[in-house]
């Protein structure tokens, strides 16, 4: 190829990147429009825009909506839509999160667990699925908030472990998250046995799902999961170059170590604002940026905003999955989406990494 | 303008002081060889003038600023380095990752220029892999892979070049040109290289200064061929080598030879008759052998004249290009007289030599074993009209053993050492049966010596 070609699709792909991120943002609001069709109750798709247009400002004031009714309204506005939005922000979260994760520590299986980020917010909800109080902070619920500080406290315990002098050592880091990892599930494992009548809330928790999402959830959460995106996006060209090894990028003028710390604690408040809301989704954190990876390309600029879109996309057709397929079985109408996430993202994911294999193998 | 300044630096692993009290200044051009053997602190030092570990004690001035007060990012635009290894996490292509080399020059949101694209083409067409750009970095051989990470290090546009054995895992012609590359750069540039050498004669080729380490400190420091000595080796690497100036490539160049084997002494003194080099090779692998040896009579600067020396063999010598005199002869006859053994090698005869022959037939008169390697025909070697002829030939008709090569000698040699102990022990078992006490086991020994 000429040097001139070679440049040219070099140059290219800036445009090639905007199209792309064009495409699933596209994706992602028909994803959305199908979900909000997906349910127990039948709605018909034109009350579904109208009831939807509505609220659209300016809009809204051309459509009519006295002929629908206002329970479908209800369902529509007040349990499908902050369901399919929370979909978005807490695969949005937990993709962005498991890129940030795989970039820092260059490895591949990294995720939540590794830190113990997801373990700190498992003990955080279990317990206070156990202490039974209702009490609401801001609105919130006891679990949530419990959940999130468990897991930025996790992440700091971590964090703190590793530290030899002023770096922390990547090795280490990943050795101290397993080592906690494990002792906070040991801790819920325990709070489990003890659990009794309360047990089926825990598991509940720990598969994770979106059955009793409200707005006031999606409030308390989407500041947090904007921010960490955003703030992860200064970074990404700092990733690229982590992916050199550290030594190599301290030599082509990354701050490392307050690169490295700052991108953590992003991941882990993403992490942490995503369960809050949800319990633990497993497979995306760890999935999303694999497969994102293997058809886009490892650059951080495009596998960032992509992994987020593609997270937010994968987790509302899996919610809407979780919705559908249980109805004829299950006495509670739904699975919780974690399971769904796995049991059917994981053997998709083999198919794609088994095509793909030849250059995918590092 | 000095541009480097390294003070007094030294630096730990926890308490392990692995540099001490090391200190250099660089400028602009300079191309330095770190040398030293393993865990010397040749990384060490590249670490703590990259900024990796900082030092105990001591400064390390870039442009008289201390490097350590700098933003990593004004570092990286005049400092670069080219690792021992590199471990890419994710398959970017060849062109990502010399473009990465632009990441000091580029703003956090900014996307790669025209400007950035021209570098990178011009180094990646430097080190010769333009046409690599769109390969996967992890699907590369070794030394493209190396050539990349080159490319990428040079993409930054540095003023100081730290290489830490780069050419470790490129052949011998992708070593060459990197260097030469690299070599240009600071010529034409006026690019500092900080290059950490395993291999002398690359080391001796293109730096014009070397450091020597040894245990962290530097032994030696200066001009190349100051510090390239085979005392200085020998001091630092335990090694005896070779430093000579080549004739084509006008450096200087070091053989390396194995270290000397802890081989038992045989006790047995030979006696080399040789000449033009043919003894060269021999007397290393005797001394290796564990014989201790002699040679002569040699003529000052002939070629086995100055192995002799090198290797501190005792030598009857005659002055340069002039015919053995008489004196010199007796002298050789009184050294031979001491020896065990005489060998006498493929040397060309004249009438200038002709008495080494003498000398080997004298030998086998004397009864003392002498062999004869006769590599090439005594007719493609005889410049004496035949007189050379005639005395090998007598020779033969003495009893001097003739053997086509070393390997043969060797061989031999070692038969006729082994002869000399069978002999020996014969001698012992005879004494032995003598003694009363050991009665008792004659019929033992008497079936070991049958065996024999």
């Amino acid at each position: 190829m000429s040097t001139a070609e070679v440049e040219s699709t070099f140059f290219r792909r800036t445009s090639r990147w905007k199209l792309i991120v064009l495409l699933l943002v596209l994706a992602l609001i028909i994803a959305v429009i199908v979900s909000l069709n997906v349910g127990y109750a039948q709605i018909p798709f034109p009350d579904i825009l109208s009831i939807i247009g509505k609220h659209i400002p300016f809009l809204g004031n051309f459509i009519d909506s006295s002929l629908i009714s206002p329970q479908n309204a209800a369902i529509i506005l007040q349990i499908r839509l902050p369901r399919i939005l929370a979909g978005i922000l807490v695969g949005a979260a937990l993709a962005a999160a498991g890129v940030l994760y795989q970039g820092v520590f260059k490895n591949p299986m990294a995720d939540s667990y590794v830190l113990g980020v997801s373990a700190g917010a498992a003990v955080g909800a279990s317990l206070s699925i156990l202490s039974g109080v209702g009490f609401v902070f801001f609105g919130l619920r006891l679990v949530q908030v419990a959940a999130f500080f468990g897991a930025i406290s996790a992440m700091f315990l971590v964090y703190n472990i590793s530290r030899v002098g002023s770096r922390v050592p990547v090795t280490t880091l990943l050795l101290c998250g397993i080592a906690v990892n494990f002792f906070l599930f040991a801790i819920v494992g325990l709070l489990e046995v003890i659990a009794g009548d309360e047990l089926h809330a825990i598991v509940f928790w720990l598969v994770g799902g979106f059955s009793n999402v409200l707005w006031k959830d999606i409030w308390a959460v989407l500041p947090f999961i904007i921010i960490g995106v955003v703030a992860a996006y200064f970074y990404v060209r700092d990733l690229n170059l982590l992916a050199m090894g550290e030594e190599t990028a301290h030599h082509l003028g990354v701050n490392v170590e307050r690169a490295k710390q700052i991108l953590l604690v992003l991941a882990s408040l993403l992490t942490a604002a995503a369960v809050s809301i949800c319990g633990l989704v497993g497979f995306v954190g760890l999935m999303i940026p694999h497969l994102t990876r293997v058809v886009i390309g490892p650059d951080h600029r495009i596998l960032l905003p992509t992994s987020t879109i593609i997270g937010a996309i994968f987790l509302v057709i899996c919610d809407d999955l979780a919705r559908v397929v249980a109805t004829p079985f299950v006495s509670t109408r739904e699975l919780p989406v974690g399971i769904i996430t796995m049991l059917f993202g994981a053997p998709f994911f083999i198919f794609l990494f088994k095509k793909k294999k030849q250059s995918y193998a590092a | 303008m000095v541009l480097l300044n390294v003070d007094g630096v030294e630096c730990r692993y926890g308490s392990v002081k692995v540099l001490e009290d090391v200190s250099l200044s660089v400028k602009g051009g300079d191309f330095v060889g770190i040398l030293g053997p393993n865990g010397s602190g040749k990384t060490t030092l590249l670490k703590s003038i990259s900024r990796i570990l900082k030092p105990h004690k001591g400064t390390i001035l870039l442009n008289e600023t201390d490097i350590y007060s700098l933003k990593s990012v004004d570092v990286a635009k005049q400092l670069a380095v080219v690792p021992q290894e590199t471990s890419i996490g994710f398959n970017f292509s060849a062109l990502d990752i010399v473009l990465m080399g632009r990441n000091p020059h580029m703003k956090r949101f900014q996307m790669e220029s025209e400007k950035d694209m021209a570098v990178a083409r011009k180094v990646m067409n430097l080190t010769n892999i333009w046409h690599l750009a769109e390969r996967p970095i992890n699907e590369l051989s070794g030394g493209e892979k190396q050539r990349v990470i080159i490319a990428r290090a040079l993409a930054q546009e540095p003023k100081i070049l730290l290489l830490d054995e780069p050419l470790t895992h490129l052949d011998i012609m992708n070593q060459l040109e990197i260097m030469d590359l690299v070599k240009g750069l600071c010529v034409k540039e006026k690019l500092v290289v900080l290059a950490v050498f395993h291999d002398f004669n690359l080391a001796a080729r293109y730096c014009n200064s070397a450091i020597m380490l040894k245990k962290g400190k530097i032994f030696a420091a200066g001009s190349l061929a100051d510090v390239l000595t085979s005392e200085n080796i020998k001091g630092v690497f335990n090694v005896d080598a070779i430093v000579k100036k080549h004739l084509v490539t006008n450096s200087i160049f070091v053989i390396p030879l194995s270290p000397q084997k802890a081989s038992q002494s045989r006790k047995c003194s030979i006696h080399l008759i040789c000449g033009a080099g043919t003894g060269t090779a021999l007397m290393k692998v005797l001394l290796d052998e564990g014989y201790s040896v002699t040679a002569g009579v040699l003529n000052v600067l002939d070629t086995d004249f100055e192995t002799a020396q090198f290797l501190k063999i005792p030598v009857t010598t005659e002055a340069p290009f002039s015919p053995i005199t008489e004196k010199t002869h007796k002298a050789n006859l009184a050294m031979i007289s001491e020896a065990s053994t005489v060998v006498l090698t493929a040397v060309p005869f004249g009438f200038g030599n002709l008495q080494n022959l003498e000398a080997a037939l004298a030998a086998v008169e004397r009864g003392i074993p002498t062999f004869v390697i006769e590599e090439v025909p005594i007719e493609k070697r005889d410049f004496t009209k035949g007189t050379a002829k005639a005395l090998l030939a007598e020779l033969k008709s003495k009893g001097a053993e003739f053997v086509k090569d070393q390997n043969e000698l060797l061989s031999m040699l070692n038969v006729s050492v082994e002869k000399l102990k069978i002999a020996k022990a014969e001698r012992d078992r005879f004494l032995a049966h003598l003694k009363p006490e050991e009665v008792s086991k004659e019929t033992e020994i008497r079936g070991k010596g049958k065996k024999i």
